[in-house]
């Protein structure tokens, strides 16, 4: 009893803590970073929003706006789509410098984190 | 479904058996009339399951209680829980039944009576498992602890994560939760509230108020990614929406969003363009679809629900101009 009782706990711990204090709109991805392994992806939107209007990424690099609606690979990265349209040494950062964009914590899951979608039974 | 096994395994060990049987109707009776009442809590009537409600009246004894639920007391319990139609015998067993949930809640390893040796445990358990059938009173008292433990002394809306504590709001990425504070480049991303600084604030999301921020250009994001002169295509068209009850209407500017997004990301896949072709509620807004693809996660969330809701009804006014008439 005490054991399934302490297990009950850590889940109810687990569903409570994990997306503790991100940012708003904090969005990891984690498709294929872990199985590749790397840690998974973090993407702030709030950073991004400073500096380029929804559109430039929603629209003209083609980004569908649903969590783990969008396959992105390295190799896309490098030949300039998708996050290499910015990041490639010239406009942001290039895909050289791995643990700026692979920083989550390992085994987060795909999601977008700090808002008001929960991760327990509750789910909408 | 594993939850509640466990639920109905802690009742199999914890409830004798003879008195599980005789709890069948105190506890049909306590589904049907006494958690009106008690299983929230309503007139402070003792909740179900919370031993806290309990511990006080059961100083006076069960005799007491009993005598209460049969007679009513001034604080608002009525006699017989308000159906006289119940005997004096099935009132005691629903008393037993809410008294049996707090000693569980107390003790839940240990049998409240040893009378249980003589009872055969097989007949026990089917019983024992239909409390669990219906989560709501059983999962209650565990639930409670469990979360308890969980969460720190006196952040009571840490549920709720559209309130965090001040403490909690844009810390910086290695105390985020969700970056990796043992990777090295971590340490080297912006921590949020440094580029934030002389941003107009807001209640929620990242507590910037974004449409003020780039409507006073204190921001100038790129509308193109290469160009930054390109100026954006703005359409400065607002939507009246009319909504159910006294709830103000919902007026949609174009002009904010077009700010941001292009037309193409909400037509037509998300909106049709086509005055009336569009069924939304704050349902599906909820489940992520319509407003909410982007409010609650990225946009300001629902809880903000003046900033849409902000066309007043004159639903008062035919009222009070046959007042002023009359007069």
């Amino acid at each position: 009893m005490k054991l399934a009782g302490a297990l009950f706990a850590a889940v109810i711990m687990a569903l409570v803590a994990v997306p503790a204090a991100a940012e708003y709109a904090d969005v990891v991805l984690n498709k294929r970073s872990e199985k590749e392994g790397v840690r998974p992806v973090v993407f702030p939107h709030w950073f991004h929003r400073i500096r380029f209007q929804c559109r430039v990424c929603h629209h003209e690099l083609g980004f569908k706006m649903r969590v783990g609606a969008n396959d992105v690979t390295m190799n896309e990265i490098s030949e300039g789509k998708f996050c290499g349209a910015c990041h490639n040494g010239d406009i942001a950062w290039g895909a050289d410098r791995c643990d700026l964009c692979h920083s989550g914590k390992p085994g987060l899951p795909t999601g977008i984190f700090g808002g008001h979608e929960t991760g327990g039974p509750g789910r909408w | 479904m594993r939850f509640r096994s466990l639920i109905a395994f802690t009742f199999a060990a914890a409830l004798p058996a003879a008195s599980a049987l005789a709890d069948v109707s105190g506890k049909d009776i306590y589904a049907k009339t006494c958690s009106v009442c008690h299983a929230t809590g309503i007139a402070s009537a003792p909740r179900y399951g919370h031993a806290g409600d309990w511990s006080p009246r059961l100083a006076g004894g069960s005799a007491r209680l009993y005598a209460n639920a049969l007679k009513g007391t001034a604080k608002g319990m009525p006699p017989k829980g308000g159906n006289p139609a119940y005997s004096d015998a099935e009132i005691k067993a629903a008393v037993d039944h809410m008294l049996a949930a707090v000693k569980d809640a107390a003790k839940p390893a240990t049998p409240p009576k040893p009378a249980a040796k003589d009872a055969e445990p097989k007949a026990a358990a089917p019983v024992a498992a239909a409390p669990a059938a219906t989560p709501a009173p059983a999962a209650a008292p565990v639930a409670t602890v469990a979360t308890a433990d969980a969460l720190p002394a006196g952040d009571v809306n840490a549920f709720n994560r559209l309130l965090k504590p001040v403490g909690r709001r844009n810390p910086p990425p290695p105390e985020d939760g969700i970056h990796d504070p043992g990777n090295d480049g971590t340490h080297a991303l912006l921590p949020p509230l440094t580029a934030y600084a002389g941003l107009p604030k807001s209640f929620a999301g990242n507590r910037v108020n974004w449409v003020e921020a780039i409507g006073t250009k204190k921001i100038n994001p790129r509308w193109d990614r290469a160009d930054p002169a390109a100026e954006p295509v703005v359409m400065d068209l607002n939507i009246v929406r009319e909504v159910k009850g006294s709830m103000p209407d919902v007026v949609y500017p174009h002009k904010q969003h077009t700010e941001w997004l292009d037309c193409s990301n909400c037509h037509p896949a998300i909106f049709i363009p086509q005055k009336g072709a569009n069924a939304i509620s704050m349902a599906s807004i909820l489940l992520g679809e319509k407003c909410g693809v982007c409010h609650g996660k990225v946009a300001f969330p629902v809880s903000e629900c003046r900033l849409c809701h902000s066309k007043k009804k004159d639903l008062a006014r035919p009222a009070q101009t046959a007042a002023g008439a009359a007069k």
